[in-house]
């Protein structure tokens, strides 16, 4: 007898589930994004253009915000603790675990960075 | 520029001093962390007075990809193949920093230089697991690459090693025992000596500038002197507060020298580098810029020496204080007592020159480039575009600015050339951030005799 449930549990999920992404900020487009595929490839494929460099997660070129949701980014990306804790997310490895509101772009970098001479970012 | 009898560049120090002075400039422009999504490009800047589009871009060539970082650049050949007619400086080869693809650009024809090649940073990484390229020099017919990271971005990363068809033959070194992270070189040939300098690993400085970073001794402190020939490390120096993020390392141009200048950035002291008389290699710092207390900064803020060049006669030193916002020359004919001649003020954070020539300056003195007779100092505002948004966060809006300083090789003294602006926040896709710059007919930071 078959199990039942087949499908249902995360852990039998395959790589075609996929979750509804919506990009806040460039009108709000929703795109389909599959579990192994990062949020940069989706948006280049639906033709927003968003910022990219290293592809690896290994600069911060591509930060933006995940305003809700969950990502699954590898760990030892460019972003330190503040930055990650701030609700930024690197697009260009980060991979929806379900559905996500992100918002993209130079844009949203308002808060990344701070002057380290000037002290704590209020 | 070539003469029929030889190669590239010139026979001396002193023969490329009396070279024409220096019609065109070109620059990297950079649109990462500027919210245009479009490729970097190389900036040809027309530097003639008698020309009508002087102080202008006259021509854009966009790399292939986006997201690149263009930073420093240099030629395939130089002053070091001087005796080979079979060369010349038609190769720009210009690495970005984060995709790790190394772009070679074709500048025969300088007012429209043309993709010739890219070496990809995929395959880079593939064959030797390295990533980060930075600085550029060729060694006669060929051409090493420093590199920041290991394929991960982690340090310490190491020396790619590349031919003159532009195809990869592996590592450089042989051995990098003792270092602990790599940035820039330089190379004394007749003294079988190199010299290289610490950054930080990508991972670290791609994302920004962190104190705490500096606290857990993830940025370097350390200088190395290397057996050339040997490609192997035998002397490092940790030089502990002091000598926190040593960068551009600078030989003299006398070939017969054995010794050079390099700045600690953060502890904002320059050093002086030489080989003894026993084959041994020391440092002493010459000059420390003091911190300053600005009201309302908790923390007292370095002058941060971004960039540092030596004039082709080996008589001026001048260098970037790229958070205080002065550019400085000094006479180091007494080596060991370099004394202050000149300085100029361009934006920085003190304030004191908001707005040069009728334009605001978003950051501050950054690159720097001196015409090969010592007279014209080129001066670009971008560090690092990360860097940039995070102490200068208006140039991601406002595009960088390149300006002229006019130098006195007599007595000394420097005042900004008020006829000279290009506002890269002019430029037709957007503003762009301007970095390190190269002259068709070689520069003082290019050219090394064998």
């Amino acid at each position: 007898m078959a199990a039942p449930g087949i499908g249902v549990f995360p852990q039998t999920m395959t790589s075609d589930a996929t979750h509804k992404v919506t990009v806040a900020n460039r009108g709000g487009r929703e795109l389909a994004v599959a579990e192994g595929e990062n949020i940069a490839d989706a948006c280049e494929a639906a033709g927003i253009a968003v910022p990219i460099a290293c592809r690896y997660g290994g600069c911060i070129t591509c930060a933006g915000r995940l305003v809700s949701g969950s990502v699954r980014q590898p760990k030892g990306t460019a972003l330190n603790k503040r930055q990650s804790q701030d609700g930024y997310i690197l697009m260009c490895v980060a991979q929806p675990k379900e559905d996500c509101v992100v918002e993209v772009g130079v844009e949203t970098h308002t808060n990344l960075y701070r002057n380290p001479f000037l002290g704590p970012l209020k | 520029m070539s003469k029929e009898c030889c190669g590239p560049g010139y026979a001396s120090p002193k023969e490329a001093m009396q070279a024409d002075r220096e019609k065109l400039l070109h620059t990297v422009a950079l649109y990462v962390g500027t919210g245009v999504e479009k490729p970097d490009y190389l900036a040809t800047v027309d530097v003639d007075p008698d020309s009508p589009t002087y102080s202008s871009v006259v021509a854009r060539t966009e790399m292939p990809q986006v997201g690149d970082e263009l930073h420093h650049s240099g030629w395939n050949a130089c002053s070091s193949c001087h005796d080979d007619a079979s060369k010349s400086r038609q190769y720009l080869l210009m690495p970005g920093v984060r995709t790790s693809n190394i772009n070679v650009i074709d500048t025969s024809d300088d007012t429209n230089p043309k993709l010739h090649k890219v070496i990809s940073g995929d395959e880079i990484k593939a064959k030797t697991n390295l990533s980060a390229p930075h600085t550029v020099h060729c060694l006669g017919a060929d051409i090493i690459i420093s590199m920041l990271g290991d394929a991960d971005g982690n340090a310490p990363g190491g020396f790619l090693h590349i031919n003159e068809d532009f195809d990869i033959v592996g590592r450089w070194e042989n051995d990098i025992t003792g270092m602990n992270y790599n940035y820039d070189f330089w190379y004394q040939p007749r003294h079988n000596m190199m010299v290289s300098s610490e950054w930080a690993a990508p991972n670290t400085f791609m994302p920004g500038f962190d104190l705490e970073d500096v606290g857990a001794g993830k940025y370097g402190q350390s200088i190395h002197f290397w057996d050339f020939e040997g490609k192997k490390i035998v002397k490092s120096i940790d030089m502990g507060a002091d000598g926190m993020i040593p960068l551009e390392v600078r030989g003299l141009h006398d070939p017969e020298s054995n010794e050079g200048m390099f700045a600690a950035t953060l502890s904002s002291n320059v050093f002086r580098w030489w080989k003894t008389d026993d084959g041994d290699f020391e440092i002493e710092k010459v000059i420390d810029i003091p911190t300053i207390d600005v009201e309302g900064f908790p923390v007292p803020m370095p002058s941060l020496i971004t960039d540092i060049l030596i004039s082709m006669d080996d008589k001026y030193l001048y260098f970037a204080n790229w958070l205080h916002g002065d550019l400085r020359q000094y006479d180091i004919t007494d080596r060991a007592n370099p004394k202050m001649t000149g300085q100029v003020w361009l934006g920085g954070m003190l304030g004191k020159a908001p707005e040069v020539n009728g334009v605001k300056v978003q950051g501050a003195p950054q690159m720097i480039q001196l015409s090969l007779d010592g007279k014209r100092l080129y001066v670009t505002t971008s560090l690092f575009s990360s860097w940039d948004n995070q102490f200068y966060p208006g140039m991601k809006d406002q595009g960088g600015q390149m300006y002229m300083v006019d130098c006195d090789t007599e007595k000394g003294g420097m005042s900004i050339n008020p006829d000279f602006v290009v506002d890269f926040g002019k430029e037709p896709n957007g503003p762009s951030r301007c970095h390190e710059m190269r002259y068709p007919g070689g520069d003082v930071t290019s050219d090394i005799w064998m």
